[in-house]
């Protein structure tokens, strides 16, 4: 426990030590949902368009804060396989599942913080807009967030695990831009319909909105919250065990 | 018991032969250097001896402990300076340090007296603060190498430990590791003569994976009739591979 703990300290050190990490994680979020708040605030209310309302916007700039967790994961994944600090670590003590567990914790908690820190400024929005949003709701969401932020830090070890230092942080890029697509961010997948709610249907991020987006509300539905939890849930397992059985075969094939 | 052994260590990477049937024995407390042109098989027979590669022949042993079948008991026991400064670089010097240091298991207070002891053995305090990143090539080979011994290892790989260093960062590197003689096994690879000659109880001349010498300077002198090592390694290396 002590190892994963000081690699864990270690790996949140050099990640909060990038200011990018907080332009991305924290200041990039924050601003997104300043300025969904004004286009808001522009469309008028008889378009009925209600995705940029702050309390659907808040679940939906959540999810998309933990794409860019997912890319500080997968940047730092990469770029110790890249050069010999993650050799150096091989040769010590250490076991795959202690790299697996230091390398998700920190990211994980850092996931944890941004939705608590993109709740408190909806909240704070809320009140100058004079919205009534519910404070139980955002805190329920917090824990409704946990499996979105295990399924995206995973896809992240997963991706630096298997891609290097400059392709990994291209597939986020892509992966950044689907999720927010197709996760029904910054758009309305079910008011739309047809083909692109199909394909957001076979895919988890349009469940990870879903899920937080219901807690904020306290829509606690099968169909409106725990259907999209336990979807999320599955995908958060299964990529969590492929990141975990591919860091360790990739381990194993490096120290072949 | 020798803190290294190793019968008929071979290392193929598919048809190339990098480490070809070697065959050693280091006593405790050596400074032991395997010296060898680019390419010799110094670095891949560390990385076997440090459980990161498995052989593809023969065996090899440390501090009595099999590097294939015990690695944990192997891993234990030593501590590796890669020939890249593996140091986390956003982490400061004394961060470094205390990272490795709860990495090999030692309690707080352990931890934070082996620090101390580091920092001042290496001359690293002016420095302990600053991010491994701000550093110059000198002081990150000192701190991998502090690093390397945070554990207390029974036996010290340094790859290439001066590699790249200006002349004075080597000299005060070399003062560094002669501290280490006769408290911890050192296994250093090297190209350069002069360092090989200057600091190793006993020099192994790898050449295509083998090893074509061994011996003391004298003896590797005595062996080839040639002053000086530079002189030695010319004729062993012409003279082709033959076991010593």
């Amino acid at each position: 426990m002590r190892k994963i703990k000081a690699f864990a300290v270690r790996n949140a050190k050099e990640i909060l030590r990038d200011p990018l990490s907080y332009i991305f994680c924290m200041g990039f979020p924050l601003v997104m949902l300043v300025i969904m708040t004004l286009v808001d605030r522009s469309i008028p209310p008889e378009a009925g368009m209600t995705i940029f309302r702050i309390d659907r916007l808040s679940g939906g700039v959540m999810v998309f804060g933990l794409t860019f967790v997912m890319l500080f994961t997968a940047m730092t994944v990469a770029k110790d396989r890249s050069g010999a600090f993650l050799m150096r670590m091989y040769a010590s003590p250490m076991t795959a599942g202690d790299f697996t567990a230091g390398y998700l914790l920190p990211v994980l908690a850092i996931a944890l913080v941004q939705a608590a820190l993109i709740g408190a400024a909806s909240l704070l929005i809320a009140l100058i807009t004079g919205f009534d949003l519910s404070v139980g709701g955002l805190l329920l969401a917090i824990p409704a967030l946990l499996p979105s932020a295990v399924f995206f830090c995973a896809l992240g070890l997963l991706l630096g695990t298997l891609f290097n230092e400059k392709s990994a942080p291209g597939l986020c890029s892509i992966i950044i831009s689907l999720g927010s697509f197709l996760g029904s961010v910054w758009f309305d997948a079910e008011a739309t319909g047809g083909v692109l709610l199909s394909i957001s249907q076979w895919l988890p991020f349009h469940y990870c909105t879903k899920a937080v987006r219901a807690a904020i509300v306290l829509d606690l539905t099968a169909d409106a919250f725990w259907l999209p939890l336990a979807v999320t849930v599955g995908w958060a397992a299964i990529v969590a065990v492929c990141a975990a059985l591919v860091f360790r075969w990739r381990m194993r094939a490096e120290l072949a | 018991m020798n803190a290294i052994e190793t019968r008929g260590l071979t290392k193929r990477f598919g048809k190339k032969t990098a480490v070809d049937h070697i065959d050693l024995t280091v006593g405790e407390g050596e400074l032991f250097a395997l010296l060898g042109v680019n390419g010799a098989g110094k670095t891949t027979t560390i990385r076997m001896l440090s459980c990161l590669s498995a052989p593809t022949e023969g065996e090899c042993a440390v501090c009595g402990f099999d590097c294939s079948r015990e690695q944990a008991q192997v891993k234990a026991r030593i501590g590796l300076s890669p020939q890249d400064t593996a140091v986390a670089e956003n982490l400061t010097v004394r961060e470094n340090l205390s990272f490795m240091a709860q990495v090999y298991g030692l309690a707080p207070t352990d931890a934070k007296a082996r620090v101390e002891e580091l920092l001042l053995r290496f001359g690293l305090n002016e420095v302990e603060n600053d991010r491994a990143k701000t550093l110059s090539g000198g002081w990150k080979r000192k701190l991998s190498i502090a690093m390397a011994l945070i554990g207390s290892p029974s036996v010290l790989f340094l790859d290439e430990p001066t590699l790249g260093l200006d002349v004075l960062a080597r000299r005060e590197l070399w003062r560094v590791i002669e501290s280490l003689r006769g408290k911890v096994t050192v296994v250093l690879t090297t190209h350069y003569m002069e360092e090989a000659e200057h600091l190793a109880d006993r020099i192994a001349v790898m050449i295509g994976g083998r090893i074509a010498a061994l011996g003391t300077l004298e003896e590797l002198e005595t062996r080839t009739g040639k002053k000086g090592l530079e002189e030695a390694f010319i004729a062993i290396a012409e003279g082709g591979t033959e076991h010593a």
